[in-house]
């Protein structure tokens, strides 16, 4: 046990298994007094998949993603008696985010237990792949009402409290795949590149306040990428362009604790100075990534009227699209 | 009149006014059919400003405020007619892109009315403001069902009629809000167009290799909901939105992005404010700090000694500083 985080509150959404589970125990060892979360006890099977989906499924299919959910899966309740069998304090606090009300309850289950609360960490996610043209509105509002709709339920629960004491560590879970460089994932790409805008919007609202917000990718196994989960989703159409891998594998990928620290250190008080910011994790690489400003400007006075195509053409070749190479281009790595 | 776009097949949507309705005029002057739409004929007053609002202002207030109106208002079939008046092809369509079936109607009678569809360009959207502790779940779910959900609708629909054909031009509208721009509360506005740029690049890198493009920009015009005497004013008096550029000297750009000159574009976002166009960057990771993995993983310890020489070195916070 350090104590980095001695007497801080968290809250930690998803934290039945993988990231969010290693952070909240994480944060825990720091000697943060932590609420769990995930959405029902037992642990959740219709995450990454519909209930009409896996119905449709073979017996055999159902019955290896079951017991893929048996080995991985967890719940709140799980997460936060490890948490106090290793000494610490935690009580679990069940609810799907992707719920209005439900923000409410979890800063309520802080306060009630624990006074307050001063960190929130938003891990709660879902994934789903799908070429644009295949996504149904179903999966689209699946992945989309848990991030960014239900990390705001959280955050907008828990900002009064932070106001109040002027202090506070707002951190959502985000993926590689908020950058598009993964294909056939529409509207997991859309739905964590609102995270990324939410977090960005919100930093610079809340800095004000003594609130920080930033936004983490992991890089670890866990559930959703879990092979067995692909198993279960392989007739989703994984064709990437000619030089783009499909989706990674995820047998390579280090366990969930190799993101926590970082998160943690971002919880603490010299994590006070960053805000707005988007980090990946790449086993132990820790990468900080660039405001997407303004690169390349032409322009030309208005009163000279507007740009005439020929006019604009030359000007784009000249410096609009100097060295530009599109990140749809084979060979343009962008994560 | 041009030929840029001779042949081709485009469906604006949110084209009832302001930014929408020029970039419809431009597409059509350069010889494309255009299929214009906002959600139902008519815009309303009562869509800027509420009836209470409207009621407090004095006579003069509400003359100006009618006559500015009508300047930025307009609906599908106003533009339609503008356009086939300078000698264009256009058919209105009135639809919600956020409804699924709308958007799936609006695309069908794109296709069924010129035969097929090769551009899209998005921009029905809405303005929002607010602060986190203050939105409803209604207020973020008219934002988000707009964009990036009702972008994705049409695109969803039309993507199909674009693979088959091997050709595509999508663009999308965002804002400089997707970074966090704002001189106003609004995160569900930000987490909105971060979704678009999230979609286009998306799409993009999906398509490309079918000889679709898809892009977005981040525009800064006259509309009507930044009329001044309406737009809600901020605590000092000033006007939220001053004057901006007329939204048709944007649209040359939007021309080019629409046409076959573009085919090596895509998944790029742009600023449009008059004549300025600027490209924006990539959010590419640009420093790492690194940890042996056979030493074990970071402690916290470990990161605070090394984080501000590494990974922080030169960092600077898009908040400044933090209070």
């Amino acid at each position: 046990m350090a104590n980095t985080l001695k007497g801080k509150v968290a809250i930690v959404t998803g934290s039945s298994q993988s990231v969010g589970r290693a952070v909240a125990i994480a944060l825990a060892a720091e000697g943060a007094k932590v609420v769990t979360n995930s959405r029902k006890a037992g642990g959740t099977k219709f995450l990454n998949i519909s209930e009409a989906e896996y119905n449709s499924w073979p017996k055999e299919r159902q019955a290896e993603y079951d017991a893929l959910l048996k080995q991985i899966g967890g719940d709140a309740e799980d997460t936060a008696q490890y948490i106090r069998d290793h000494g610490g304090e935690a009580v679990a606090c069940f609810g799907d985010i992707s719920q209005w009300e439900v923000g409410e309850k979890l800063a309520k289950c802080a306060v009630d237990n624990f006074g307050t609360v001063d960190i929130l960490v938003n891990v709660a996610g879902g994934f789903g792949g799908g070429g644009v043209e295949d996504v149904t509105e179903e999966q689209f509002d699946m992945n989309n009402d848990i991030k960014p709709k239900g990390y705001f339920n959280v955050i907008r629960a828990v900002v009064p409290i932070m106001k109040e004491k002027k202090w506070g560590r707002i951190v959502n879970c985000t993926s590689k795949a908020w950058q598009g460089d993964v294909v056939k994932f529409t509207q997991y790409v859309v739905c964590n590149a609102g995270v990324v805008g939410l977090t960005r919007g919100l930093a610079l609202d809340l800095a004000k306040y003594g609130i920080t917000v930033n936004a983490f990718s992991p890089h670890s196994k866990n559930r959703g990428g879990y092979e067995g989960v692909f198993k279960a989703g392989e007739a989703a159409p994984r064709v990437g362009i000619p030089g783009k891998p499909a989706f990674p594998t995820f047998d390579t990928h280090p366990e969930p604790e190799a993101n926590a620290p970082f998160i943690c250190w971002l919880c603490t008080e010299r994590g006070g100075k960053v805000s707005g910011s988007v980090f990946s994790f790449h086993n132990n690489e820790i990468s900080l990534h660039q405001e997407p400003t303004a690169l390349a400007i032409i322009n030309k006075p208005v009163e000279y009227g507007v740009w005439t195509q020929p006019e604009l053409l030359d000007e784009c070749k000249r410096r609009l699209f100097l060295n530009y190479k599109s990140i749809c281009e084979p060979d343009t790595p962008i994560g | 009149m041009g030929d840029m776009l001779k042949g081709r097949v485009a469906l604006v949507t949110g084209s009832g006014h302001g930014i929408g309705r020029a970039i419809a005029i431009a597409l059509a002057a350069e010889g494309a059919k255009v299929v214009t739409n906002n959600r139902k004929p008519g815009g309303k007053i009562d869509a800027i400003i509420s009836k209470d609002q409207y009621d407090a202002l004095d006579e003069a207030s509400k003359k100006k405020l009618n006559e500015e109106y009508e300047n930025y208002s307009g609906d599908a079939e106003k533009t339609a007619a503008r356009i086939k008046a300078a000698g264009g092809e256009a058919t209105p369509c009135y639809a919600d892109i956020s409804n699924f079936a709308d958007a799936k109607r609006l695309v069908e009678t794109t296709v069924s009315t010129y035969g097929k569809i090769d551009i899209v360009v998005n921009v029905a959207g809405i303005l929002a403001r607010g602060s986190v502790d203050e939105i409803t779940e209604e207020e973020w779910d008219v934002c988000l069902d707009t964009k990036p959900k009702g972008h994705f609708n049409v695109i969803h629909f039309a993507a199909p009629y674009m693979i088959k054909q091997g050709y595509g031009r999508i663009v999308n509208t965002s804002s400089g809000a997707f970074m966090g721009n704002l001189f106003y509360d609004a995160p569900h506005y930000c987490a909105s167009n971060a979704g678009v740029v999230g979609l286009t690049r998306a799409v993009a890198g999906e398509l490309f290799s079918q000889g679709i493009t898809c892009n977005a920009f981040c525009p800064h015009a006259q509309t009507r909901p930044r009329m001044d005497d309406i737009a809600p004013k901020q605590d000092d008096g000033r006007p939220v939105f001053p004057a901006a550029p007329d939204p048709m000297n944007m649209t040359p750009f939007i021309v080019f992005l629409c046409s076959e000159l573009s085919a090596h574009v895509s998944g790029t976002v742009f600023f449009l404010n008059d004549n300025l166009i600027a490209r924006h960057k990539e959010p590419i990771a640009v420093r790492t700090m690194i940890k042996p993995m056979e030493k074990g993983f970071w402690t916290v310890e470990e990161i605070d000694k090394a984080v501000d020489a590494q990974l922080l070195n030169g960092y600077h916070s898009i908040v400044g500083k933090v209070k």
